[in-house]
């Protein structure tokens, strides 16, 4: 025989449950933030962490926004249309003279850029790229090459490079610029085998940059430190999450891309994913995250020394993320 | 016992070679009884090369002379040597028939 | 071995072969029917190709050419803006199948204020529209359709692409860079540009049906698919992801080859399960793009196999009937074979009079079956009479036995014949060839003071011989007894034998009559082998034959008598031509000169030691060879009157 003072127990109980479960809702942040291109696996951590309700566990209720072809992500976080944005660290430095942007964690450690050669067009080293056309996209995808040719001297004619790799495919240009994790694996996709490219990786020639990053305006870094904190660890979680259950992660990109309506296909996005995590885990660094001193001096160094850069940001004040 | 038989005129001359006894006898009895039918009723037995005769072969020889007798006709013995002659002789066969030394003398004779 | 009946052997031979035959019907039809398919669907699929590359080709190599008209005319340099606005629209509304074009040239090129000069007719909403590209957002010229005919310097199809503006009609961009002389020299100044809607170029493809699950796709020059069943395969994935994500080495390399240029015919492995496939892939010669038709391999030999199938269950049925007739006709050929092997070893257990089983059969079996009883009825018959036969023989025998104890009773046997007369001593022996025989001898007083002693022969030897022998031994004792002398008692007796001698059988004679007290001795001999002589002192001599023929067969003969005398202990020995005759192994005689030397080697002997010891050396002579004549001794020694 169950008592009454038993009924009345029993629901207090369950309408408190109620509330203590719906309570978190109640508290979430609203934040946006901008991915720097078209969704794909590139953002992987980011999705999973939105999809698997990391960040809502983090307290944010976050919106993401993708980038692309015309959009630039810091001018979002210029103009206010996002309270994140990640770019690149050089993007990042340079920006920084002329917006208050923080970075809050840094994902990608090491530098995926590369230029891409036809193993047909005998261009064994760099230097043999005298005189050759290549093709190099705009803004910061151009500071390693012009870096390098300059510490090497060598004079090469500069194509500007859309986001189609048809003319290098055509021998319009015997160079190509391609991220390690996308266009390479295109080529791939395109027919051609390994043996039939060679590749060379500005990691490999001290221009080992780190690349994606979170920033926000150095204003919201300073009001909401523990959100910012909270967002790069549920980030972290996201990626950790991604590379631990590829196929799903997998899913959850095509899905992305498919509402886009960006090409896409699995083969292309299994390869990225799986170049993200040997860019983004390593034990460079005591956590993923963590941007070293050194690296961002090597990125600051090499950009004033082509010029991309004019003012010296110092590292704290750039520099908001984890430490370890 | 082997008969080799050569005609010479009306007469039949006839080499029997071998033996004749009570196995060979019969054999001899046929082969008269086959001249006859034929017709031969002259013979001129050539013993020259019979090794051997027993009982059974004289009276063989008796009965083709009586038969040959009966059909008008006779048989005469040319060639006898050896034991076939001293039988012959002893049995006195010898002086019931016309024996000859040799072939020729039986056929002129 | 082990033992297999023959139903069992028939059926396995039988099947075997059949099955083999029908193995090689059934393959052989599977693997050229499947060739001819092949072949045919190869056949097929290249003209089906051909007709659709064709197709293709012309649309593209049409817009081609437009496109390159309009570059050739723009490299006029008087003509003005407005000219090349009217231009722009005038090609867009003559050119159905061209969607739209634009006339984009380098920057500050025809006005030094406008960086972008580029009109752009196009279709839409089944009007003509127009727009001016370039903009900050929109800078043409690091666009593939711009960048790829300024560095190239040449005219290019561009890789297909979603219209986004189009509602996602796939389009492809023909882009033909044309020149203007500046200062002298020959300079880039713009290309121009004509798109096509490849939503005909989907439609037509997708119209290509093959069989039941083929198809048709087509790649750009990169393997993207332009067209596919399965539209999420279009412009997302390229033949060579595909293959990355099926793990696919082969369809890799099929890639490679598609867009290399070759026109084959290849078989695809099973990829992502869905069987093995052909196919036939040809190169557009617009565009670069590559076409691809697919056949399901099952499908395309779905009928063939079905027919195969089929052939091998019919087969299989057929197997089975021919198991049962096969077994059928066996055990209609084992089953009476079992039925007479049973009854022959029934008939060998000595059951003559058994059954044979009923074979009526119209066949070999039926003969055999028949064969068997004649065999059985004559085996009985014969059976019987070797049975009444040598009951026959056996009775002969018996009654042989019978006549040899009265031939031999009629002989006397009795030795010493006269143990009290001394005067004389007689001794004989007789070994007839067979169980009767022709040879004779007797002995006997014809009176007081004469006693005579015969031997005789009769031609030949068993029964005839013994007939005759007992009837001449009768004779000579009556004629005998008579007292007549030798030679008459021969002439009496023979003229009794040659009466009615219708078989020619003869005996020879030897018959003496000694007086015992003188040992006068008359004797005659008729054709008989010359007796010997052996004096008690002296040479043993023979007894010269009187030239008497042997008895028997001249009626009228007259026997002649001879006399000599003997003194005591002179032997008069008799004997018949068995002894002189009598042949070893090598048919060689005994022969007189071996009887005579024999008797010279004697001593003295006795009558009976005579007769014994010769007996002896011809036994020793002939050595166990078949007895052919007969053998008889008689061995007379006179003593002379003894003083009592």
């Amino acid at each position: 025989m169950i008592s009454m003072q038993r009924i009345t127990q029993l629901l207090l109980l369950s309408v408190l449950g109620i509330c203590i479960t719906a309570a978190p809702s109640l508290a979430l942040e609203k934040k946006s933030i901008i991915l720097q291109w078209l969704p794909q696996a590139q953002f992987a951590g980011f999705y999973m962490a939105k999809d698997k309700g990391f960040y809502e566990e983090a307290g944010i209720d976050l919106t993401i926004i993708s980038g692309g072809p015309d959009v630039l992500a810091s001018e979002y976080l210029e103009a206010g249309k996002a309270d994140f944005a990640t770019m690149f660290l050089s993007t990042g430095l340079q920006r920084r003279g002329t917006l208050p942007i923080v970075n809050i964690g840094q994902i990608v450690q090491h530098s995926a850029l590369m230029l891409i050669t036809k193993t047909s067009s005998n261009i064994k080293s760099v230097e043999d790229l005298r005189g050759k056309k290549v093709g190099l996209w705009a803004n910061e995808f151009q500071m390693q090459a012009r870096a390098l040719f300059k510490r090497k001297g060598i004079p090469v004619t500069i194509v500007p490079q859309s986001d189609s790799l048809d003319l290098f495919m055509r021998n319009g240009v015997q160079a190509a610029s391609g991220m390690w994790y996308n266009e390479y694996h295109t080529l791939l996709s395109y027919g051609l085998d390994k043996n039939e490219l060679r590749t060379f990786s500005f990691s490999d020639y001290g221009l080992d940059f780190p690349e994606d990053g979170i920033y926000c305006l150095e204003k919201t870094a300073n009001t909401y430190p523990e959100l910012c904190e909270a967002l790069v660890q549920a980030t972290i979680r996201g990626w950790m999450y991604a590379f631990n259950h590829p196929e799903e992660a997998l899913d959850s990109v095509l899905r992305r891309m498919k509402k886009s309506g960006t090409p896409a296909n699995r083969a292309h996005q299994r390869w990225m994913l799986k170049r993200m995590e040997d860019i983004i885990v390593t034990d460079k660094v005591p956590a993923m995250g963590v941007l070293n001193k050194k690296d961002f001096q090597r990125v600051r160094n090499a950009l004033i020394e082509t010029g991309f850069l004019n003012n010296v940001p110092l590292f704290p004040e750039f520099y908001r993320g984890p430490v370890r | 016992m082997e008969f080799t038989n050569t005609k010479n005129g009306d007469k039949l001359v006839v080499a029997v070679t071998g033996r004749l006894d009570a196995v060979t006898a019969p054999e001899f009895d046929t082969q008269c009884k086959s001249w006859l039918n034929d017709g031969e009723n002259r013979i001129i037995a050539d013993l020259s090369n019979l090794e051997y005769i027993s009982s059974a072969g004289l009276r063989s020889i008796l009965s083709a002379a009586k038969q040959l007798k009966t059909a008008k006709g006779e048989i005469i013995f040319c060639g006898l040597n050896g034991m076939v002659e001293e039988v012959f002789t002893v049995s006195g066969f010898a002086s019931m028939f016309a024996m000859y030394p040799t072939l020729d003398d039986a056929l002129a004779g | 071995m082990k033992r297999h009946g023959i139903a069992f052997k028939l059926t396995t031979l039988t099947l075997s072969c059949a099955f083999i035959i029908l193995a090689a019907i059934v393959g052989y039809n599977y693997y050229c029917s499947r060739d001819v398919i092949l072949r045919q669907s190869e056949e097929n699929s290249r003209l089906l190709a051909h007709q659709t590359t064709s197709s293709i080709d012309a649309v593209l190599s049409s817009v081609e050419k437009v496109a390159q008209n309009i570059a050739f005319s723009l490299e006029d340099a008087t003509l003005t803006k407005e000219e090349i606005l009217d231009l722009n629209r005038r090609v867009i509304s003559n050119n159905p199948e061209i969607y739209g074009m634009a006339i984009a040239f380098e920057p500050y090129f025809l006005d030094k204020e406008k960086l972008y000069f580029a009109p752009y007719h196009y279709r839409s909403a089944g009007r003509i529209s127009f727009s001016m590209l370039g903009s900050p957002s929109y800078r043409y010229f690091y666009m593939d359709w711009y960048q790829i005919p300024k560095e190239l310097e040449r005219a290019v199809w561009t890789e297909p692409y979603n219209d986004e503006g189009g509602g996602g009609v796939t389009m492809a961009t023909y882009t033909v860079p044309f020149f203007r002389t500046v200062n002298g020299k020959r300079v880039f100044a713009g290309v121009v540009t004509a798109d096509i809607s490849l939503e005909w170029l989907e439609d037509m493809i997708s119209h290509i049906s093959i069989f039941d699950t083929g198809y048709a796709f087509l790649l750009s020059r990169h393997g993207t698919f332009i067209t596919h069943p399965d539209r999420n395969l279009i412009m997302n994935e390229t033949i060579f992801t595909l293959a990355e994500e099926s793990k696919s080495e082969q369809l890799r390399k099929i890639g490679q080859d598609m867009l290399g240029g070759d026109n084959s015919f290849v078989l695809l492995e099973d990829v992502a399960g869905k069987g093995e496939r052909y196919l036939y892939h040809a190169r557009l010669k617009y565009g670069g793009w590559a076409l691809g038709i697919i056949f399901p391999k099952a499908e395309m030999f779905a009928d063939v196999t079905r027919l195969s199938r089929i052939m091998t269950l019919i087969g299989l049925a057929g197997f089975a009937l021919l198991v049962g007739v096969i077994i059928l006709i066996a055990r209609r050929i084992t089953t009476p074979l079992t039925k007479l092997s049973g009854a022959a070893h029934e008939i060998a257990s000595g059951n003559l009079d058994l059954k044979l089983p009923e074979i009526t059969s119209n066949d070999e079996v039926g003969d055999l079956a028949q064969s068997f009883t004649y065999m059985k009825n004559s085996l009985k018959e014969f059976i019987r009479d070797l049975t009444s036969t040598t009951a026959a023989k056996e009775r002969i025998e018996s009654e042989l036995r019978i006549a040899r104890d009265i031939q031999m009773g009629i002989l006397p046997k009795l030795f010493p014949a006269f143990p009290e007369r001394d005067e004389f001593e007689v001794f004989a022996s007789i070994e007839p060839a067979k169980e009767v025989g022709g040879d004779l001898y007797d002995f006997f007083f014809v009176d007081e003071d004469h006693f005579c002693f015969l031997v005789g022969d009769v031609s030949g030897k068993g029964v005839p011989a013994a007939f005759f022998m007992a009837v001449t031994k009768t004779l000579l004792k009556v004629v005998s007894e008579r007292g007549l002398d030798p030679g008459e008692v021969l002439t009496k007796v023979n003229a009794d034998l040659a009466t009615d001698n219708e078989s020619c059988m003869f005996v020879t004679l030897f018959l003496a009559i000694i007086d015992i007290h003188t040992g006068e001795t008359r004797y005659a001999n008729a054709g008989h082998n010359p007796p010997i002589h052996i004096p008690e002192t002296g040479k043993p001599e023979w007894i010269p034959p009187l030239g008497d023929p042997v008895a028997g067969i001249m009626e009228d003969m007259e026997y002649t008598t001879k006399s000599l005398t003997l003194t005591p202990g002179d032997i008069l020995f008799i004997y018949t031509d068995g002894v002189t005759e009598a042949m070893d192994p090598a048919q060689k005689l005994y022969s007189e000169e071996r009887l005579m030397e024999h008797v010279e080697t004697m001593n003295k002997p006795s009558a009976p030691e005579l007769v014994k010891d010769l007996d002896t050396s011809i036994k020793k002579f002939t050595l166990g060879a078949e007895q052919s004549d007969d053998i008889t001794m008689l061995a007379f020694q006179f003593n002379g009157e003894q003083d009592k």
